[in-house]
This record gives structure tokens, C-alpha cells and sequence, in this order.
């Protein structure tokens, strides 16, 4: 950890000129501020845990977990009542289980490509050319008063997204998400913060969603960020349709 | 970490040090934008529409909307939902829409309307998107100021040209016929007119043979006092005309005779008809009776006059465009007062203006079903199915052109507004459920200005029309009482503004401007006139009767050398200010029976500028600030100064070349820091923190860079209400946090600004819904606001919020905000929300904590090693009835029912454990065990009882279900839910239920101690682990 810091305190030192930079720089600044490829690449399983706050003090805890390759799943426990979104990296389905039905189905069409961006496990900039993905950097654009690179993510199913990397450090600060859902545009903007390190890399533990716009957020704060916990496979595949299991007994 | 993060900043410093000084703190933009502010519209009055271009991708229509002063909207859905995609630029009046049929992803928009009214914006040349609106990038004619067409080459889109009237209040060489080849990156005028003042007014191409071009010249001229469309200027003939190119712009051919009018013209429009272009049409501003629609069917060779109907012929400046049908070269569109079609190649016209507003400017006809229609008038966006029979409404484009606003001191405040051609509203500033259009009364007519509630009588308003026509609204039965000042004998005329002054003080005086000032303390029942004429009184600028130009047009918007600007001093109302549009700022100290001529004392300021506002000090009578336009002489810089003295000297507040952009509307000075300045000019607002020194655009929730014509400070809420003159009102709510950002403090690294107590609104429901087609203004958050400064974007390291109660206890902790500069977060005063035992489905009614009672908190941030505290004070709403009392008994009844549910939990978490224990245990017996029987038989005595407390049944369906749970959650809702006393019943309710459920759990107690040991010993003698019931203190640390 001692280690990490230190090298983002060096990079740190050089990034006091801004001036037009590749977007292949960026992202490879990036790595390194995080912790470099060798160690993101050590981290094979992620499990956050933490609280979702909504509007007038809603607040439930989250689990979200990710499993190399492409596997994620996320948790939202309301009432003691937990739905699930997961993907098994060609199945996504979901379980709500809060109006009585705790079986799972298929995830619809927006949903699945929410859960699919987020099974990328380093996130779309990372080996961005394996994944197929297009990065342009878009020169400077400030993000609420402090400097930014814009690089624009365009993602193999034509869904775009702008990543605003803060020009001290790299690391995005901002991520602009323009999707199709049946031909038509949809837009989030999400805010990072709270970077802190995890298993010798940097994530953000902060996060913060909103349709572009809106001034209604959506809010996650992880509290925990665990690497390389076991992770099954049956945690992320859909399973089979419940029995006459007593309610209350999945807890 | 922690550490680590210190270094860093540590690091960065000193590579700062190295290399220059310490730079001040940034005091921008995003250092005051993080107040955000709430759009209110509305979208029920809408505002004027300049240009309007769609196409078809697919099955899809697209649209664009050029506002006249509100940007660009664009619709992916025929018009379901617009986004304004033209905010980030550095103007917001459109003049023309151009969308590239080959390539619709290319759309061109020329900025400065060309419908050339006397409040008309500016524009900054032409903008180019290549990805459908997403992003602009200006592409040269910057001295344009307005254009009024866009045409791509239906060849080759590179091939582009502009009709560029160019600027209506100066003369100016950057006018004429622009052509680029290269997509834009270059331009030259291929077409140019004879005079400084002649550019042109309307462009068509004949899409068969696209170097066939058509483009009318306009001489034209606006002053404060006179219009001229057309005519000879004092200097150089005419050079309105008529124009012809068939080599794509090179050369050009003054189409004269033939059938077409003497000259002088006025201003020209011109139309090839796309499906048979040797058809053109012409609308030509001549001298009567000659001036109307001209028909050629050769080109432009040969010309017949055809229609002169009224909505032709008149107001030209303001209607000149012609729109011939895709497929039908015989049906013609032409905007004006209302909209008018001929099915009869222009001979007849029919109206079809319908229940649209009417004053017509554009209209789209839709080439794959020409019965479909978009238009656009002085009201806003109109479709129609039918061609033009009937007419449906665009609900959702709040470019609403507001002149004036003020408020009242209801709770919640009302916002009051008058606005070009849409006459004078009252809208709330809040509502239940968002601010949707039907929040929004109108309660006047015709074009609106200044409007005032009384505040000596609630149920009465006072509101004007153009030229000073005032009354006074009863707001129950909405009948109005005319009480414009009228003139004495043989007097002749007072001369009122087109947008004239009208000024109420706190205690119901009403003052009115003409060129005299007019005071009355009895509601408009008698009139003093308390000055003399205060203006320059120049017979020279008093000739509206001949203003017009070709065809006379004097609609008051001309009326000149009258009063502008009325301000009475909150200090002393016998000091009052008055500012005129030809330039005097004057001063009576003795409420009217002496004036003084201030103006010669402000220094720097050229002569006869509009005063545009006067802010009389709020903190001493002689302290005044003023704003001073002289965009009506070509000059679009802000002038605006400041008096300590009664106007013997002044000094300037901004600085013409500085950050500061647009003529001034408007300057306020904050109601508590003398210090805290705002100035809304034609393109944006600014905000100083440190009296004029330095400006900072304000730019929360995207504000975009439009016309701010009016600015109120809400004197309880310290609310800042911003009228646009394009998009709408918007509402920076409390805008306290400005006052504390002095110096000092914004070197700081962070800290909080202390919060307004934070109310606990009422709880209540309103509104309905109104599908995806309608605007709706967001309210407040209803959550206490909590604000803190950041001098650095806060990235790397936790930054925790926290409130503690009075005894210390965290009571709610707040995800942060991260920006550079102020930050608002939100708390919604509510503690925990219960824990819910686990069942069939969810209790929707129990999702959220017992309302914490108003009192003393404390918010506190942790930014790694530094803590900093702030005390929030959380009160009750004012309007509630209820004592503090009712507040306590409902807090008790709603925490006790909170501790029930937390107790209902542990049981069933409980009985769950040990039934699944049991279970556990069981299976692993042989099926013909005994105890495995009798195992399973416990663990179904045990979900009996659970049964009792649960909803059990499965499968998605409304069951209806109820157990104690859903009763006690239900009953927890409805207290929670409303802060006042509890009904008798509730607490008796609450009694019971609470005894039904210690009845359950006595129950399972009884059954633990009775059945429990038996069965241990039986799992104990086969070597099995005992079943050991959960502790409470066990079942607390579970999440």
C-alpha cells in the first residue's frame, strides 16, 4: 500500500502541465495512478459492500460482486427481502422479490446492457482495444470547475461514454453514458470519488448516478472493497425456479 | 493513506512554488455554480419561436426548435420530449435551422434572430454539429449579430450560404449573401448590399438546379425611437431588392420590373417552389398598394402581384417568410399576426391560425405526409395533422421571455411575471408534485411587463400591458380596474414605455412612469404627479407616428424620452430614484417636490444610454446602483456604476472589456452583504463577491447563457428569482452561502456555511400525471440543505458527513458532495428506518426512519484528519397547526412503532433461526428416525407461530394478505406520515397491536422453554449441537 502511494505521489509531480495528451497516455497514466496492470490484474474476484441512499432517506445495503472474466453480481436488501441483478457472462437475470415473486427472470434490454458494462471488471478504458472498444481523446473539459481530459468510450454495441479523467491524477472523476434502449437515447451522468485503495488498487468508493439533468440522485457508498474473496459460480448463474421453500428461510 | 494523501498535497505545492507564485484563489464560475438552481418555467405560456427544421430517420421525426432567445431544442420523438442542446454555446437567439438532408447528423443553426422586434437578442455567428446537436463549434461570421436563413447545397454539403440581414442597430459591412465550399472553414460574401445597412432578409435555392438561388436584400434599422424597414436612410438610397443567381452565388441579377413594385422596398421574402421550381414566390414590402405576394412562373423573369390580404402585408419586419409545399407548388404558407395558406397558387388566402397564439414566424411541412405541420409563433411550438385545420399545443418548451418578476410573501412565496406577447402570470414557487404548466395563472393580457401582488391588499395585483396600460386584478374574480395615469387638458400625449416602470413599495405605494412620474398610496383611486418631465424631452426622438420605414409601424415599442426605472429607497421613501431610456438618472430627496439631474456625474458613460435599472441601496439612502444599456446604439458591452452619495459620484462596478459579457438589464445589490452584487446582462448572469471588483458567471443547474432581464431576492427565504428573457424563472434557492464566501474564506481548504434553519415541510400530495409531453418544474428538496466550500475537487480519501443530535448520537450520515467551490448536500431529518421482519413481500409503507424532531443537530465533516462541525438548526413549517406537543406525542408513537417492528424483526428472526435449525437437523436423520419427525413437527409449531406475525403466501399476486406485520408497518406509515398528534385510535391501535404481538412472542417463548430442552437433549444424546434461541445482543450485530 506504502508503495502504491508513493508512486502516486511521483506521478503526481509530473502532472502539473496540462497539454494535449493521447488518450493512450491518459489511460496509461491512469493504470499507474490506480496501481498498475500487474496489480489490477492480481485481483481476480471484488466484492463492495456498502449502502444505496434515494430520495427522502431511503437507504438499503448493497453487495456488489465481480468474478473474472465477465461475472457480476449485485445486491439491494430491502426489508430483509434481497434482489439480485446478476450476470454469468452471457445470462443476466433478476430476482425482485419484494411484491411476492422471489423467482428469477430474464433482465430486460436496458438492464442487461447496464449489467454487461458493469461485468467489465476493469472497466472499458483498460485493454480497451481487446475489448473492441474505440477511445478518442476529446482535449480538456472541466468537470464543475476542476480540469479534465475527455475521452470518449465508444463500446462495440454503439453505446457511448465520456470518461473524465482529473488532469492531476488521471483517474476518472466523471463518466457521461449515452445508451440506445429501443432507438432511443438514454443519459446518466455519474460522479467517482472517494478513491482508496483496495488490494493494492485504487477505487472510487464513492459514486453517484443521475439521468442527465435530473437533480435527482442516486447515491452508492461502499464501505468494504474486498479482493479475491471466493466467489462460486452459482452466485452468479440464474438459478431454477424456487420450490415450496418457506418464506422467510433465505435469509 | 491518510498520510500518504497529505504528502501528496504536500508535493504539489511545492512543484507549484517552484515554478511561480502561489496563485489567488479561483473565484469562477464553479466556485458559486454549486449552488444549483430549479428551472420553474413555464412551459403553459412558451415564448416565441424563430426557426424550425425536422427531418425523418426512419420511422422517426426529428426536430429542432430555434428559440427566439432560448436556444435550440431538439426532439428524437416528433416532439414527445424535447433537450435544449444548444446551452453550453455563448448565445441563445436563433435565427436559422438548417438540418443536411444528405447527411442529417450535420445540422447548421445560424444565431441573432431576424425577426427584428424592438427586444430582439443578438446572436455571434454560425454553428456547425456533426453529431445531431451534441456539440457546436462556431464557424465564423462573428460580426453577423443575426441570420435569418441557412441553406445547405441539396448536392454537396459542403456547399452552404447564409442570408445574414446583419446588424440591426449599426451600420455594418458583415451583411449580405455568405458562401462556403469548404463545410465552413471559410467564407465569402457573394452577395452584398448597396448601403452599410442593407443585408439580407431571405434566401431559396431550386433544389433541382441548385445553382439557382433567390435571396431578397433588406435596408433596415432599428433606433430606441424609430423603426425603419425599407426606405431611404439619411445617407444612401434604398438597397432593398430582389436577387437571382444561376452560377451557385458568383453573380447576381437586381430583379426589377417585370411586374415587381417601384422601389423603395422594405423587407423581402422569397420562395422557390421545391416541386416546380420555375414557380417562385415573392413577398415584397413596397409602398401601397403595390406591396404583397408576387408570383413568377418563369424563374424570376416575369412577376404578377398576387395576394395582399392583411396578414401579407403587414408588419414585415416581423413575418417576411413564405413557405411553398414539398409536393404542391400551389399551396403557399405565410406566417403573420395569424397564419395563412392558398390552395390557389396565391391568389386567396384562408386563416387556419386556429387556437394557436398566433404572430406566425415559421412553419415545417412535413414532405412524406404534407398534412402534417409544425409551426412556431410569439407562443410557441404547434402542430398539426390536419394541414393547419386544427391545431395541438407543445407543452414541454419552457422558452418562456420573461421582462420582470417579482414575489409575494406567501409561504410558499408566488412568483409574479409579465412577458413579451404572453401577457403577465402568477406561478408558485413550490407545489406538491412539481411545478407543471396549470401551476401557472395568466391574469392579464397582451404583451406582460412589470407585476406586482399588493402588498397593502392581499387579494389584489397589480399588472400592465405595453405602453403603460395598467390595472389592477382582483386575484379571486380576476376582474381588472384600468388605472393608467391619463393626460390633462389639451396635454397631449404621456409617454409610456413599451415596458413601462412600475414600482411598489413595501408599505402598497404604487408608482408609474412616463415621461413624468406618477405616485399613488390609494390603489390607483387618485394620481399625484410628482415630478416633471424627467427625460430629455427631444422632439427628435418623438416621432413615432412616422416610424415604419416603407409602411408605417408604431405599435409603442418605439415610444421614447420616458421613464424606465423607478427605485424608492427602502432606507427613506422620500428618496427616489428615477432612470430614463435617453440617459437621466434622477433623484428626488423630498418624495417628488425637487428632482436632480445626476446623469453629467457618471463618468465614462456615453450619452443617452437606457437606464436600464436602478437599485437603490438597501444598507443606505444615498448608496444606489445602476445598470445602463446602450445596445440600442450597436454598443452590447455592460455598463453599470455604483453611488454612495445621492449620485454625485459614481463609480463603475465592471469593466467594459472584462469577463463580463452582454449589455446590462439589470444590477441588485444583496439584501444583507453589501458587498454581494448581481448583474444580469443579454448573456447570462454574474455574481460578485467582492462589490463589483470581479464578476463570476453564474452558471448552477446549466443556467445557459441567456438574457437576464429581471433579478428578486426573496426577502424572508433569501431565495434569488432570476427572470429570463427566454427561459423562463429560475430559482437559486437561499442563496446565504454567497454572503459567506469572503476572502478568507475561500483560502480556506473547506468549511461549512451555516444553513437557514432547515423546515420539515408538510407532507403533502399534488399534482397528477401528465405524460412525457408536458414541462414540470422541480421543487426545494424537502430535505434539510447543508452547503460547504471546498477549495479543491475532494478525489482521493474519504469525506464523510455525519449528523449528530443534541447528545452526540449519529443520527444519519450523508453521502458527500465532491465539487470545487460550494457544495449542497442533503439530509432527510429522519432517523433510521425499521427493520422489517422478512416475508411474503415488502412493506412499502416503512421504508423510511420517524421524522427526528425539530431541535439543535450538528453536521459533521471528516475530510481524513480534519473534522469540521456546524450546527443545523431543524424546525417545524410554519403553516403547520400543530403545537410542539402533538409533534412530541407523534414522534413517540412513531418511534415506539418503529421499536415494535425492530422487536417483530428479532422474533421472526428468531423463530427463523431455530426453524431452520431444526429443519437442519432433520434432514441429516434417516427418514424412519424418530426425532427426525419430531424435529420437523417443532419447526412447524415454531412457523405457526411465525405465521401469526407474517404474510407468508407467494407468487406475485395481490394476496391481501395481512399478519401483524403488515398491520403495525401500515399503522407506522400513517403516523409517520403526518407530524401532527396521532389519532386517539392510532395510539390505541398501536396498544394493541403491540400486545398481539408479545402475545406471539410469549408464545414462542413458552414454547421454547416447554420444547425446547426436550428436544436438545434428544439432538445432545445422538451427538448433535444444541439449538441455542438468538440473543437480542447477537441479532443487533447482524446488519
Amino acid at each position: 500500500m506504502r508503495k502504491g502511494l508513493l508512486l502516486l505521489a511521483g506521478l503526481a509531480l509530473f502532472a502539473t502541465t496540462v497539454s494535449a495528451q493521447t488518450a493512450d497516455e491518459i489511460i496509461a497514466r491512469y493504470i499507474k495512478t490506480i496501481g498498475g496492470a500487474d496489480r489490477l490484474k492480481a485481483i481476480t474476484a471484488l466484492r463492495r459492500t456498502g449502502k444505496y441512499t434515494g430520495s427522502g432517506g431511503f437507504e438499503a445495503p448493497i453487495v456488489h460482486e465481480n468474478r473474472r472474466p465477465n461475472m457480476v453480481r449485485e445486491e439491494f436488501t430491502m426489508q430483509g427481502l434481497t434482489g439480485v441483478t446478476a450476470y454469468d457472462g452471457s445470462n443476466g437475470w433478476k430476482i425482485e422479490p419484494w411484491d411476492g415473486n422471489k423467482n428469477a427472470e430474464p433482465l430486460g434490454e436496458d438492464e442487461l446492457k447496464d449489467i454487461i458494462d458493469d461485468s467489465d471488471f476493469d472497466g472499458p478504458l483498460v485493454d480497451y482495444q481487446q475489448k473492441g472498444n474505440k477511445v478518442e481523446s476529446l482535449g480538456l473539459e472541466p468537470v464543475e470547475g476542476t480540469d479534465a481530459y475527455k475521452l470518449r468510450v465508444t463500446s462495440l454495441n454503439g453505446d457511448v461514454r465520456n470518461y473524465f479523467m482529473d488532469t492531476d491524477y488521471y483517474v476518472p472523476i466523471k463518466i457521461e453514458t449515452k445508451r440506445m434502449v429501443r432507438g432511443a437515447e438514454r443519459e446518466f451522468e455519474t460522479s467517482l470519488g472517494d478513491y482508496k485503495e483496495a488490494g493494492g488498487v485504487y477505487f472510487p468508493y464513492s459514486m453517484e448516478i443521475n439521468a442527465k439533468g435530473s437533480q435527482n440522485r442516486t447515491k452508492y457508498t461502499y464501505e468494504k472493497i474486498e479482493v479475491n474473496v471466493p466467489l462460486a459460480d452459482a452466485r452468479f448463474a440464474k438459478p431454477s425456479p424456487q420450490g415450496k421453500k418457506p418464506a422467510g428461510s433465505d435469509r | 493513506m491518510k498520510r500518504s494523501v497529505l504528502i501528496l498535497t504536500v508535493l504539489l505545492a511545492v512543484s507549484a512554488t517552484a515554478q511561480q507564485p502561489a496563485p489567488a484563489v479561483r473565484v469562477d464560475s464553479d466556485t458559486i455554480s454549486g449552488l444549483g438552481a430549479r428551472n420553474i418555467g413555464s412551459a403553459a405560456m412558451s415564448g416565441r419561436i424563430a426557426a424550425i427544421d425536422a427531418i425523418r430517420e426512419g420511422k422517426r421525426l426529428t426536430v429542432y426548435i430555434g428559440s427566439a432567445s432560448g436556444g435550440v431544442w431538439k426532439s428524437v420523438n416528433g416532439g414527445t420530449t424535447y433537450k435544449p442542446v444548444f446551452d453550453k454555446q455563448a448565445v441563445q437567439s436563433i435565427g436559422a435551422l438548417a438540418i443536411d438532408r444528405r447527411n442529417p447528423k450535420v445540422v447548421w443553426a445560424g444565431t441573432g434572430e431576424s425577426w427584428t422586434r424592438n427586444s430582439v437578442s443578438i446572436g455571434d455567428g454560425i454553428y456547425k454539429s456533426v453529431d445531431a446537436g451534441e456539440t457546436w463549434t462556431n464557424m465564423g461570421l462573428p460580426d453577423s449579430e443575426r441570420i435569418a436563413k441557412i441553406i445547405i447545397d441539396p448536392s454537396d454539403s459542403n456547399t452552404v450560404y447564409a442570408c445574414v440581414p446583419g446588424k440591426l442597430w449599426s451600420d455594418s459591412d458583415d451583411r449580405g449573401v455568405y458562401k462556403t465550399s469548404d463545410g465552413g472553414k471559410s467564407w465569402t460574401k457573394v452577395l452584398k448590399g448597396t448601403n452599410a445597412s442593407t443585408g439580407c432578409s431571405m434566401m431559396s435555392i431550386d433544389p433541382q438546379n441548385p445553382k439557382t438561388l433567390f435571396a431578397g436584400m433588406w435596408d433596415f434599422r432599428r433606433k430606441g425611437w424609430t423603426f425603419r424597414s425599407g426606405g431611404e436612410s439619411t445617407s444612401a438610397p434604398s438597397g432593398s431588392g430582389l436577387f437571382k443567381s444561376t452560377d451557385g452565388g458568383a453573380t447576381w441579377n437586381d430583379l426589377n420590373g417585370a411586374g415587381l413594385p417601384a422601389k423603395p422596398w422594405g423587407r423581402v421574402a422569397v420562395s422557390v417552389a421545391p416541386s416546380r421550381p420555375n414557380v417562385v414566390y415573392a413577398f415584397v414590402e413596397a409602398e401601397p398598394p403595390m406591396n404583397g405576394l408576387y408570383r413568377s412562373d418563369d424563374s424570376g423573369r416575369t412577376w404578377e402581384l398576387r395576394d395582399r390580404s392583411q396578414n401579407m402585408i403587414w408588419r414585415a419586419f416581423y413575418f417576411a417568410n413564405l413557405i411553398v409545399d414539398p409536393k404542391d407548388e400551389n399551396k403557399i404558407y405565410k406566417p403573420g399576426g395569424g397564419l395563412i395558406v392558398s390552395n390557389d397558387g396565391g391568389k386567396s388566402f384562408s386563416g387556419i391560425t386556429g387556437g394557436a397564439h398566433g404572430d406566425f414566424h415559421d412553419v415545417w411541412v412535413d414532405p412524406d405526409n404534407t398534412d402534417h405541420l409544425i409551426t412556431g409563433d410569439d407562443g410557441g411550438v404547434w402542430y398539426s395533422y390536419d394541414s393547419g385545420n386544427k391545431w395541438w399545443k407543445a407543452e414541454n418548451l419552457p422558452v418562456s421571455q420573461f421582462y420582470h418578476v417579482s414575489v409575494d410573501n406567501d409561504m410558499p412565496y408566488h412568483v409574479y411575471g409579465g412577458l413579451q406577447d404572453n401577457s403577465s402570470w402568477v406561478g408558485d414557487s413550490q407545489y406538491p408534485g412539481g411545478i407543471t404548466n396549470s401551476r401557472w395563472e395568466n391574469i392579464f393580457g397582451g404583451d406582460g411587463f412589470w407585476v406586482f401582488a399588493d402588498p397593502s391588499d392581499h387579494d389584489s395585483i397589480y399588472a400592465e400591458s405595453q405602453g403603460g396600460e395598467l390595472g389592477r386584478v382582483n386575484r379571486k374574480t380576476l376582474e381588472i380596474r384600468g388605472l393608467k395615469p391619463l393626460p390633462g387638458y389639451k396635454e397631449g400625449k404621456l409617454r409610456f414605455n413599451w415596458n413601462t416602470p412600475l414600482h411598489v413599495s413595501p408599505n402598497g405605494t404604487l408608482y408609474i412612469g412616463s415621461q413624468f412620474l406618477f405616485r399613488t398610496r390609494d390603489h390607483g383611486q387618485s394620481w399625484e404627479r410628482i415630478s416633471p418631465d424627467l427625460t430629455t424631452n427631444d422632439p427628435a426622438k418623438q416621432k413615432q407616428e412616422e416610424s415604419g420605414g416603407v409602411i408605417v409601424d408604431n405599435s409603442s415599442a418605439e415610444m421614447h424620452t420616458s421613464i424606465y426605472t423607478i427605485s424608492e429607497s427602502p432606507k427613506n421613501a422620500n428618496v427616489i430614484w428615477a432612470g430614463t431610456d435617453d440617459g437621466n438618472v434622477q433623484l428626488t430627496r423630498d418624495g417628488g417636490k425637487t428632482w436632480t439631474n445626476v446623469t453629467a456625474n457618471v463618468p465614462g458613460l456615453p450619452k443617452n444610454a437606457w437606464v436600464s435599472y436602478i437599485d437603490a441601496g438597501h444598507f443606505d439612502e444615498g448608496t444606489a446602483y445602476a445598470s445602463f444599456d446602450l445596445h440600442t446604439f450597436g454598443d452590447m458591452r455592460p455598463y453599470a456604476y455604483r453611488t454612495a452619495d445621492y449620485g454625485k459620484t459614481w463609480t463603475p462596478v465592471v469593466a467594459q472589456n472584462g469577463n463580463v459579457r452582454g449589455y446590462a438589464h439589470v444590477i441588485r445589490q444583496d439584501l444583507v452583504n453589501p458587498n454581494l452584487l448581481f448583474l444580469g446582462t443579454e448573456l447570462g448572469l454574474w455574481i460578485s463577491l467582492d462589490g463589483g471588483n470581479q464578476w463570476a458567471q453564474y452558471k448552477g443547474a446549466d443556467l445557459p447563457n441567456v438574457a437576464v432581464r429581471d433579478l428578486v431576492i426573496h426577502p424572508r427565504d433569501n431565495d434569488l428569482v432570476i427572470a429570463t428573457h427566454g427561459r423562463g424563472i429560475w430559482i437559486v434557492d437561499d442563496i446565504t452561502p454567497l454572503r459567506a464566501l469572503t476572502p478568507e474564506n475561500l483560502a480556506r481548504e473547506s468549511f461549512f456555511i451555516d444553513s437557514k434553519p432547515a423546515v420539515q415541510r408538510i407532507r403533502a400530495f399534488g399534482g397528477w400525471v401528465n405524460g412525457d409531453a408536458a414541462f414540470e418544474g422541480p421543487n426545494p428538496p424537502n430535505d434539510a440543505v447543508i452547503t460547504y466550500y471546498q477549495k479543491k475537487r475532494h478525489i482521493f480519501g474519504d469525506l464523510k458527513l455525519e449528523v449528530l443530535d443534541a447528545e452526540g448520537k449519529v443520527v444519519g450520515t450523508i453521502p458527500s458532495g465532491k465539487r470545487r467551490g460550494l457544495s449542497r448536500v442533503t439530509w432527510s431529518m429522519r432517523e433510521k428506518a425499521p427493520r422489517i421482519p422478512p416475508a411474503a413481500s415488502g412493506a412499502g409503507s416503512a421504508t423510511t426512519g420517524p421524522r427526528v424532531l425539530p431541535g439543535t443537530y450538528t453536521v459533521r465533516m471528516t475530510r481524513e484528519k480534519n473534522v469540521y462541525t456546524t450546527p443545523l438548526q431543524v424546525v417545524g413549517d410554519p403553516r403547520a397547526k400543530y403545537s410542539i406537543d402533538d409533534r412530541r406525542a407523534q414522534f413517540a408513537l412513531a418511534t415506539k412503532l418503529s421499536s415494535v417492528l425492530n422487536d417483530m424483526t428479532f422474533a421472526v428472526d428468531r423463530m427463523n433461526a431455530v426453524r431452520l435449525a431444526l429443519d437442519d437437523r432433520a434432514s441429516k436423520l434417516p427418514a424412519n428416525d424418530s426425532l427426525r419427525s419430531r424435529l420437523y413437527k417443532a419447526s412447524e409449531q415454531v412457523d405457526e407461530l411465525r405465521r401469526k406475525i407474517v404474510a407468508t403466501k407467494e407468487g406475485g399476486m395481490i394476496t391481501g394478505e395481512e399478519r401483524l406485520r403488515e398491520y403495525v408497518a401500515n399503522l407506522y406509515g400513517d403516523v409517520n406520515v403526518y407530524d401532527g398528534r396521532p389519532t386517539n385510535m392510532q395510539t390505541e391501535r398501536a396498544e394493541s397491536l403491540t400486545r398481539e404481538l408479545n402475545d406471539v412472542v410469549a408464545g414462542f417463548d413458552r414454547w421454547t422453554a416447554k420444547e425446547l430442552p426436550a428436544l436438545n437433549a434428544a439432538l445432545v444424546k445422538t451427538q448433535r449441537s444444541k439449538i441455542e434461541p438468538l440473543t437480542r445482543e447477537e441479532w443487533e450485530k447482524t446488519p
